[in-house]
């Protein structure tokens, strides 16, 4: 079926409207702070074979992952197995799309007259599923059973109301089962409010004009990506970063390489000269390695165009199986998402290269997460932290990066720190800017911070970031910024430096600090004006050590010594 | 001696005035260039033009006054140099910017940058000290490092001075004391503590929106002072002299320097406040304003008579927590450009030609089609009609563009292509209605559309029917009604005060001494503005969620002191909004008490809508026919068009009709039919019963 340009423009307008009314209902009906201060979650759309459609909200990368998951339930519950009113779980990642087992997946299929024209889906994380630690992501996981409860796709809920079998499954595996329950719960709301929607436009607008709308958006994105491959000249170009190491073997690094290849209008991404899959936790399943080539092609080209499955149309992928970005069952994942961030920087890296207008600065490497355990909360239940850690983006041709936000998609997750303290015993005695952070250079990476808690009670620490030993790299001259360092009691006679995902018992009275790193710099220091890098000593961004050492640029009682400048700079 | 309301409302283009004569209801507008650098002289203009017209200037007996001088500096970056004192160690939680929410494109865009900090850190200094989550001092003040920090700011030469400690909503102590020692080293300063201006939870948004208010203030204050001044001067010497504010209330200009965040997204408020009004005069509860101008479009929801609130918003990205009219806005006005995207497809906006080089049919060098352009093609706009015939539209122009850029790209003809035009901005604007809808958990049918601006009644009658809105409100001037809404409100103010505990476990005792404290702060500033304790009405709410929730919901209270038994009575509130809102409650769970509310309200001299004649046949304000095109058969029908100024109570008619006037251009579609009203308001039925 073949639609006008102006009917498909409205259809989708209200398709829009949509994913943007399932984003709002997931986030204003949640319990948790992951949900409400992360926004570790999305909700969305795909077609009747899972293709992704439009999503809404939250973490980008999350989404393109619903397509397995449509696929396994499809396989799951086939004919007519599936009936309306029906809602499905599913967080197996070998099994549903999900990058790791606490981030659970909520599919509503939508029938129209009995013919299933869609599924509402949404990816949202969860404080807690069982599992080796309180946060379920353990270091010292070596297999997927240590990773908490895997659901295989089962149905959830019905035209009746929720199943209760399945909940008190959920609940029985979870140390924070109400908050889990309510999440879900939030979930489930928000894609049967988008069936709701999808079945009311089908009503309005014609079954068929809705679903050739939306096939529609796929193709033009998919078209738009091939157009602006095709604009760049064809060529190849590689990019590698390191992770310090799995988990398991603490001494060996485990590369993850991307080799690009432009010709006419189709990109190859080929990541089969990446290290194999490890035993300890940082393998990232290859629906998420995928996902974040995907993001990443669309950033390296232009970013308006609408993020769907039509762009997996215009790359083809080589990804062996058994990479530690495309392990193989019974692979733990459950640290995945630092991996899968390196994996994003690399393909941006590559493909900066063959399209330098693109270029930027990778983002500082180490993103993660802290998951907190207490036995008592303030409300003297169990209870469990968890906070995303960013790091900050690398400079551009035009500007300095952006402070602390998320490399793969720039939302700020940071958990305030009068909430923090109000809903668990817990003080942040620091949240500041971390000096000399962000890598030189002509424009420099975003700074990077240092947040410090101390504990008010018993309490078992998962702190998995990365990047302590790997560090980032510059682009066009600019330089990389420090590695990130997790510490506990830093200054004190007994502190211990953490490694990258680590899980401990901490007293009360501990003091864990994570200095999470900026961003690299972009082009060379030199050549940074020199006002700008006075301006950023007295913002206490860099240090006059360093505006000498990496800038070249001499300042003597806050003032340039221009002279010294010039000789120090040749 | 006549006695003349006055509203004057400044634009980012034009400062508008319109004066109401109280006994007789005369009206009368002026409208002069803005003037950015000295905005008080255009108000002064915009005085000449109503003095030259026979007004006196002691005949003014009130002047309410809607200011952007503070939205203007942020802006344009032009607030003065300010410096901030926070807790020691807390450097990242400004340029973090936790509520930082890119929207879609620049979630993934490498080039995302977030908005500049108006205090730099090079003028921020952190203070040790500290409160815990319950406001017991856990570290002393450090008198010293405030004293050292003022030495280094007075050297740097700042105007202004933003404190913001840590869990300072609970304890404001340290941030007085801080105030006193700053006052000591430099008494010039203009000195912003975050305990005064938004004590709330959530260490971000406050500081934020204090640090604006340093940023601002004293551009406001001389802002003031030299209006003040001026009017003074000229012989304007009524004390009933107010400004506009962003929650929908007035204040008097004598404190406006001490509150300038409140007038930062005044521009909207008035629309929204008219349209409280009309659903007072019409007995009409439930509301949604729709005010579409030339760039941009307004939209608000009233529900049972009053608007809502929200303490979320932003200019030019920097976030600000005051409670404000929940407003959503949308690039979707007259002068927005319709473009064949790079998808292939049609997009109307979000940019605008705003009004120079404006639309193609303005003739003032505008080539790129707009929204206006299509609806004069489509016969709903009158080529000889716009401002009461003093401006002359260019149909040929506007035919050409929308052929050259729309028309002939696609493959369409111009009628086709400028109704595609409409439909798109339609539904556009019916998106965020639906989202407007559905965030509060309301059914359109149960709501009037309120046609506001000089373009939001020739597209409301389309969008109510396909929103499925049993009735449009097109009111006397929609054009002017914004500036309107100026006079039709009262002094408001809100005080916020958080403090999180269990709803069954707080003592009462503790949730009447914060009562108090902000009905204290109320008193004093009411009294500063010259009232007495008897003209004030107070309102006090508190914000309730279920534990564990992000999201709090506003609870009234009842009035005198709460005591135990008020608690159910509280939680039953509180599960019933919840109910109403999110379609669900948890009447057995415990519910949290977040941030306790109270609202000072004084009635002030207000313009009562006059009514107009009584009439009962519309044949006589009809002018003649034209043919206009029907987006729903998309075809040209043969329409009345009637003469506005015209039209009297009790006039009925029925589409295909188009109603022009001076400020405005109302659409009634085929198949609904329009009454006139005692106060002169169009009442359009869409047929879409309820």
């Amino acid at each position: 079926m073949s639609l006008d340009p102006i009917t498909t423009e409205v259809v989708l307008s209200r398709v829009r409207e949509t994913t943007e009314a399932m984003a709002h209902a997931l986030f204003h009906s949640g319990y948790s702070p992951i949900l409400r201060e992360s926004q570790d979650g999305t909700a969305g759309l795909t077609d009747a074979a899972g293709k992704v459609i439009m999503v809404g909200g939250g973490i980008q990368y999350h989404s393109m992952l619903y397509t397995k998951s449509v696929e396994s339930l499809l396989a799951a519950y086939p004919g007519d197995a599936m009936r309306d009113g029906d809602s499905f779980i599913c967080n197996d990642p070998y099994q549903a799309g999900n990058s790791h087992v606490p981030d659970m997946v909520v599919l509503t299929p939508v029938f129209y007259h009995g013919r299933r024209i869609a599924f509402g889906v949404s990816v949202a994380h969860k404080a807690d599923v069982g599992g080796l630690v309180p946060g379920s992501s353990g270091a010292a996981a070596r297999e997927i059973f240590h990773d908490g409860l895997r659901l295989p796709p089962v149905r959830y809920w019905t035209v009746k109301g929720v199943v209760p079998e399945i909940e008190n499954i959920i609940r029985t595996n979870s140390r924070v089962p109400d908050v889990v329950v309510g999440d879900l719960r939030g979930q489930v709301g928000s894609t049967r409010l988008g069936a709701e929607r999808l079945i009311a436009l089908s009503d309005e607008y014609g079954v068929d004009t809705l679903v050739a709308a939306m096939q529609s958006l796929i193709d033009r994105t998919r078209e738009r990506v091939k157009a602006e491959i095709a604009s760049w000249p064809d060529g190849e170009a590689e990019a590698e970063g390191f992770m310090d190491h799995d988990g398991a073997d603490l001494k060996t690094p485990v590369k993850i390489h991307v080799r690009t290849i432009k010709k006419g209008d189709r990109l190859t991404i080929d990541f089969s000269g990446s290290d194999g899959q490890t035993k300890g936790p940082i393998n990232t399943p290859a629906q998420t390695c995928k996902a974040v080539s995907l993001l990443a092609t669309i950033a390296a080209s232009d970013p308006t165009i609408p993020v769907n499955a039509g762009a997996f149309d215009a790359l083809d992928f080589v990804l062996p199986d058994g990479k530690v970005v495309s392990p193989l069952y019974p692979a733990t994942v459950n640290h995945y998402f630092p991996t899968s961030h390196l994996a994003y920087a690399c393909v941006v890296a590559a493909l900066g290269k063959l399209n330098p207008a693109r270029a930027v600065a990778p983002p500082g490497l180490g993103n993660g997460a802290i998951a907190i355990g207490y036995k008592e909360g303030r409300n003297g239940k169990p209870t469990v932290q968890y906070e995303l850690m960013v790091t900050s983006l690398g400079g551009t041709a035009d500007h300095d990066g952006t402070p602390m936000v998320m490399g793969m998609c720039h939302f700020t997750p940071s958990t305030p720190v009068e909430i923090v303290e109000t809903e668990y015993p817990i003080r942040i005695r620091k949240f500041d800017i971390w000096q000399d952070s962000a890598g030189a250079g002509r424009t420099r990476g975003g700074i990077g911070f240092v947040r410090e808690y101390e504990m008010l009670s018993d309490v078992i620490l998962t702190a998995r970031t990365a990047n302590h030993e790997q560090p980032g790299w510059g682009v066009a001259g600019g330089e990389g910024p420090p590695v990130c360092v997790t510490s506990i009691n830093p200054d004190g006679p007994d502190a211990i430096e953490l490694a990258a995902l680590d899980t401990r018992e901490a007293a009360a009275g501990t003091i864990v600090r994570l200095e999470q790193t900026g961003g690299s710099g972009y082009g060379s220091p030199l050549e940074r004006d020199p006002a700008r890098v006075l301006e950023d000593v007295r913002d206490g961004y860099i240090s006059t050590a360093a505006a000498d050492a990496k800038y070249g640029v001499i300042i003597a009682g806050g003032q340039i010594d221009e002279a010294a400048t010039a000789a120090r700079r040749g | 001696m006549s006695s003349w309301m006055v509203g004057i409302d400044t634009g980012g283009t034009f400062t508008d005035l319109i004066a109401f004569e109280v006994d007789s209801g005369e009206l009368r507008v002026a409208k002069v260039s803005s003037d950015p650098s000295d905005p008080s002289s255009a108000v002064m203009a915009a005085l000449e033009e109503l003095f030259a017209t026979g007004v006196k200037p002691a005949e003014i007996a009130s002047l309410v006054h809607g200011t952007t001088v503070a939205t203007n500096a942020i802006l344009e970056g032009k607030g003065v140099k300010t410096g901030l004192l926070i807790t020691d160690g807390f450097r990242a939680v400004y340029e973090a910017r936790g509520w930082a929410r890119p929207d879609a494109t620049d979630l993934i865009d490498p080039f995302y940058r977030k908005p500049p900090l108006l205090a730099p850190q090079s003028l921020t200094h952190g203070i040790p000290g500290r409160m815990d989550y319950q406001g017991n001092e856990l570290a002393p003040l450090d008198e010293d490092a405030v004293r050292q920090a003022a030495r280094a700011l007075k050297d740097e030469g700042v105007e202004s001075v933003a404190v913001c400690y840590l869990f300072s909503f609970q304890n404001g102590a340290h941030e007085q004391r801080t105030a006193e020692v700053l006052a000591e080293e430099s008494g010039d300063w203009r000195v912003s503590l975050s305990s005064v201006v938004l004590p709330t939870i959530r260490e971000y948004p406050r500081q934020s929106t204090t640090v604006i208010d340093a940023y601002v203030g004293p551009n406001m204050q001389r802002y003031l002072e030299r209006l003040s001044d001026s009017l003074i001067e000229r012989g304007v010497v009524t004390p009933q002299v107010f400004l506009m504010q962003s929650n929908g209330g007035l204040m008097r200009i004598t404190i406006g320097a001490r509150f300038p965040n409140q007038t930062l997204l005044s521009g909207p408020a008035g629309g929204v406040v008219a349209g409280e009004e009309l659903a007072r005069i019409t007995g009409q509860q439930e509301i949604v304003t729709l005010d579409m101008g030339g760039t941009s479009t307004d939209i608000a929801m009233i529900t049972g008579g009053r608007a809502d609130e929200t303490n979320e918003g932003k200019i030019a990205g920097q976030d600000i927590g005051t409670p404000m009219l929940q407003v959503r806005t949308l690039g979707a006005g007259g002068g927005t450009i319709a473009r064949i995207g790079p998808d292939g497809l049609l997009k109307v906006g979000p940019e605008s030609a705003g009004a120079s080089p404006g639309p193609a049919c303005y003739g003032r060098g505008g080539e790129l089609p707009t929204v206006t352009d299509a609806n004069l093609v489509l016969g709903a706009m009158a080529a000889d009609n716009v401002l009461g015939g003093r401006m002359a539209l260019d149909k040929a122009a506007a035919e050409k563009a929308i052929k050259t850029h729309v028309a002939d790209p696609l493959g369409l003809s111009v009628v086709e292509a400028a109704a595609g035009i409409l439909r798109i901005v339609n539904t556009n604007m019916a998106v965020d209605l639906r989202l407007a809808f559905q965030s509060r958990g309301e059914d359109p049918r149960k709501y009037m559309l309120a046609a506001f601006g000089g373009a939001g009644p020739l597209h409301s009658t389309m969008l109510a029917r396909d929103m499925k809105i049993p009735k449009v409100i097109a009111p006397l001037y929609p054009g002017i009604n914004s500036a309107m809404g100026l006079l039709q409100t009262s002094v408001r103010h809100v005080y916020l005060q958080s403090s999180v505990a269990r709803l069954s476990e707080i003592d009462v005792g503790r949730m009447n001494e914060l009562f108090d404290g902000l009905e204290a702060r109320a008193a004093e500033d009411v009294r500063e503005e010259g009232f007495t304790p008897d003209q004030v009405t107070i309102h006090r709410q508190v914000d309730m969620r279920y534990q564990h929730q992000g999201y709090q919901l506003p609870v009234d209270c009842p009035e005198g002191a709460l005591s135990d038994a008020d608690k159910p009575t509280l939680k039953a509130g509180f599960d019933e909004a919840h109910q109403r809102i999110y379609g669900a409650s948890a009447p057995d769970e415990d519910a949290e008490v977040v941030t306790f509310r109270v609202i000072a309200e004084i009635v002030v001299p207000r313009l009562e809508l006059p009514r107009i004649e009584s009439g009962g046949d519309a044949f006589g304000a009809q002018i003649s026919t034209r043919p206009l095109y029907d987006l729903e058969t998309a075809s040209f029908g043969e329409a009345a068009i009637y003469d506005r100024a015209k039209l009297a109570a009790g006039d009925r008619f029925d589409g295909p009709a188009v109603v022009q006037q001076f400020d405005s251009t109302t659409v009634i579609c085929a198949g609904m039919s329009c009454v006139v009203d005692p106060w002169g308001n169009l009442i359009i039925d869409t047929g879409e019963a309820a």
